[in-house]
């Protein structure tokens, strides 16, 4: 499914140009800025051990990584010890073909969903689906967004781009035939609404797949975090229990767990720890009175063994807490589905050409202003906008991108490489800059600068260039 | 043709180790920083983990009593009166929970937790201070569902099982074998979401009350 190079470029900025002119998904990200970085703040003003912890978990994951095949094969043995069962897949299509297999077997009519982002990259809705199942994602977020046929905008909160009042119109749509008539529009009733009738399908699904945030080799149990418990709902009623997840999550120990948990939930939520993080390792053991009969984990690669030992290795160590998300500015102003695939925002930009192909998704690793904050607030230090930065370099020497970015980039070095020329043709341009804005202190048009002022104002620069300045007063470096 | 897991397991050897085979011996190595793990990076506190446990529940929204042993009983129907709901309950196991002998002012079911399942009483494994959270664990007596299906959880936790970190809960799983039981349940806080307008919620899906009752 590759799209021509050009054809991507048109749909991110004309995705992105819908966004910005959204009003309801602006509102819905209004309400959301501020919260997740205010909330995160705390959560780390509060630890003084928060980079410490940090840099322990970064050393956790590039042990792991280095060490990637070993702790895999340990974790394969102590699942089978358990009585569970690993299937490995080499793509997305494989991976969906095993659990379509899985839950066929099984007979399975309805499928509940515990949040799986690995689940989105191998389109695994559709195809159960197609196999015909019922699929009902229990997150509130990921619910809400099924609902309405959309895919999660925000890896952590997938609902963020929705407001109350298209939550309420989703609910009374897909919920009154179920006998739920009455509007609701508080937050509480519908979050109760959503509670009563996801309950009736946790306690008739026969499947429950779920995500996992980490793998831990040391008793092959799989760790899910959440808030909502429903996860340990789809974990632990249904007949069949599945995990989805990609290699690079397993991790060698317990305590190394404990490590690892210290730093996701204060980045992504700002909490100390969220309200369920559950350990499941295996069927129920001889004896229980429940528990899933069979347990089977998918461990998925689609392309991430291809990134070990190479200069985007870092990008492994992600734990998706969705922190570099809620810090970008790009990511706050137009949303999750501008990115068009699985995952967005920082992350996004550098795992979506790495996994699906350096020809796919070229204007991410461009969408981004370079100001660092994703690097500097990563829980595992992962250099996210070095990484972008990486990404052009590789465009350009790849000549992905167009002609005439590439002349102008040529043009812009040989120009910058010869100072007093530079400062010569600069000198112009500034002064008239200056004169035009200089009323209001900004442009709103300048030739040439349409795809900056279509959309905002552009400061208007000094009069004379910082050297020229320098070299007036007199003091000569 | 090569299975996915020999082909996966051979690009990361490729990437890793320009494809040499992986060792027995570099196996043993990785088992053993296993089996050797210590803690590392742990927060600092100076309170004693009851105080501290008590204070970082109430800060997620619990609730707690502080009890004898012989008044496991009085502070549940206590609790349970208190918030307007009957006295029944489906209930867990644990040495605590098994000792007690229930009077005819409770109603007791020892079984799995359904949809309608109102309160469950459950009893920790252990207690983490520095996060307010309890460990649970599933077994045979112990259905895992009893912790997310009712409205209203009651946790009870001998005092001197409250430790200071993650960690020293490992440590006595570890001890006891408790790692091979199916789930363990770290628990902290009732259920709640953000999902509508990142605005939080109680009772999403699991409980919308946590008490826990502290035994001394």
């Amino acid at each position: 499914m590759s799209l021509s190079a050009s054809s991507q470029r048109v749909e991110f900025q004309e995705r992105a140009r819908q966004a910005l002119g959204s009003a309801s998904l602006q509102r819905a990200m209004a309400k959301a800025r501020g919260g997740f970085v205010d909330h995160r703040q705390d959560a780390v003003d509060a630890l003084p051990e928060f980079d410490a912890i940090r840099d322990a978990a970064r050393d956790i994951k590039d042990h792991v990584l280095a060490n990637l095949d070993g702790y895999l094969e340990l974790y394969e043995q102590k699942v089978i010890e358990n009585g569970g069962q690993v299937h490995w897949a080499r793509d997305a299509d494989e991976a969906s073909r095993i659990i379509a297999g899985i839950c066929t077997e099984a007979g399975a009519k309805t499928v509940t969903k515990g949040k799986s982002m690995v689940s989105e990259e191998m389109y695994l809705n559709p195809v159960l689906e197609a196999a015909g199942m019922t699929v009902v994602e229990t997150d509130l977020g990921e619910y809400i967004v099924q609902l309405a046929g959309e895919t999660p905008s925000h890896i952590i909160a997938p609902a963020v781009h929705k407001t109350r009042e298209q939550i309420t119109d989703l609910f009374h749509q897909h919920h009154s035939p179920l006998g739920y008539t009455d509007r609701m529009t508080q937050r509480e009733a519908l979050v109760n609404e959503a509670r009563s009738v996801l309950r009736e399908r946790f306690v008739t699904a026969d499947v429950g797949i779920t995500g996992a945030n980490f793998l831990v080799a040391e008793t092959g149990a799989n760790v899910i975090v959440t808030n909502e418990g429903n996860g340990d709902l789809t974990s632990c009623l249904p007949r069949i229990h599945i995990i989805t997840a990609g290699i690079e999550k397993v991790i060698p120990s317990l305590d190394d767990l404990s490590v690892l948990l210290r730093v996701l939930a204060r980045s992504a939520t700002g909490q100390e720890f969220s309200s369920y993080t559950s350990l499941y390792s295996g069927p129920r053991r001889i004896g229980d009175m429940e528990g899933p009969e069979a347990y089977h984990v998918v461990l998925l690669d689609n392309g991430r063994s291809r990134l070990l030992g190479g200069q985007y290795q870092p990008m492994l160590r992600c734990i998706r807490c969705g922190a570099c998300l809620n810090h970008c500015p790009v990511y706050g102003a137009i949303g999750g589905h501008a990115y068009g695939w699985v995952y967005p925002g920082p992350m996004g930009s550098v795992l979506t050409p790495l996994l699906n192909g350096f020809d796919q998704s070229l204007d991410l690793p461009n969408a981004c202003t370079l100001n660092g904050r994703c690097k500097e607030v990563c829980p595992v230090r992962i250099p996210l906008s070095d990484l972008l930065l990486k990404h052009r370099l590789e465009q350009h020497d790849r000549r992905l991108n167009t002609v005439l970015g590439r002349f102008l980039l040529s043009a812009w070095a040989w120009l910058v490489c010869r100072p007093r020329l530079y400062q010569g043709v600069m000198a112009l341009p500034l002064w008239v800059m200056h004169r035009l804005g200089q009323r209001r202190g900004v442009l709103s048009r300048f030739p040439g600068a349409g795809g900056w002022t279509d959309s905002r104002d552009l400061p208007t620069p000094a009069p004379r260039s910082f050297l020229r300045q320098w070299h007036t007063r007199n003091l000569r470096p | 043709m090569k299975s996915a897991r020999d082909e996966i397991l051979g690009t990361l050897r490729k990437s890793l180790a320009a494809g040499e085979p992986r060792t027995a011996r570099r196996l043993e190595e990785l088992r053993s920083r296993i089996q050797n793990s210590l803690p590392q990076v742990q927060p600092h506190f100076d309170d004693d983990p009851l105080t501290r446990f008590c204070h970082k529940h109430v800060a997620v929204h619990g609730t707690y009593d502080r009890i004898r042993s012989d008044g496991i009983e009085a502070a549940v129907v206590r609790h349970l009166t208190g918030l307007g709901l009957d006295t029944q309950w489906h209930l867990g196991s644990g040495p605590l929970l098994d000792q007690t002998r229930w009077t005819d002012q409770a109603f007791v079911y020892r079984k799995t937790a359904d949809k309608n399942t109102k309160v469950a009483v459950s009893e920790a494994f252990a207690a983490v201070a520095e996060t307010g959270t309890l460990v649970l664990c599933s077994g045979p007596a112990v259905p895992s569902s009893q912790n997310f299906l009712p409205d209203d959880h009651v946790i009870v936790v001998e005092s001197h099982r409250i430790v200071r970190h993650t960690e020293d809960a490992w440590a006595m799983l570890r001890d006891s074998g408790a790692t091979s039981r199916r789930a363990v349940n770290l628990i902290t806080g009732p259920s709640k979401t953000g999902d509508i307008e990142q605005t939080i919620q109680y009772g999403a899906h699991g409980p919308r009350r946590l008490h826990v009752l502290i035994v001394e």
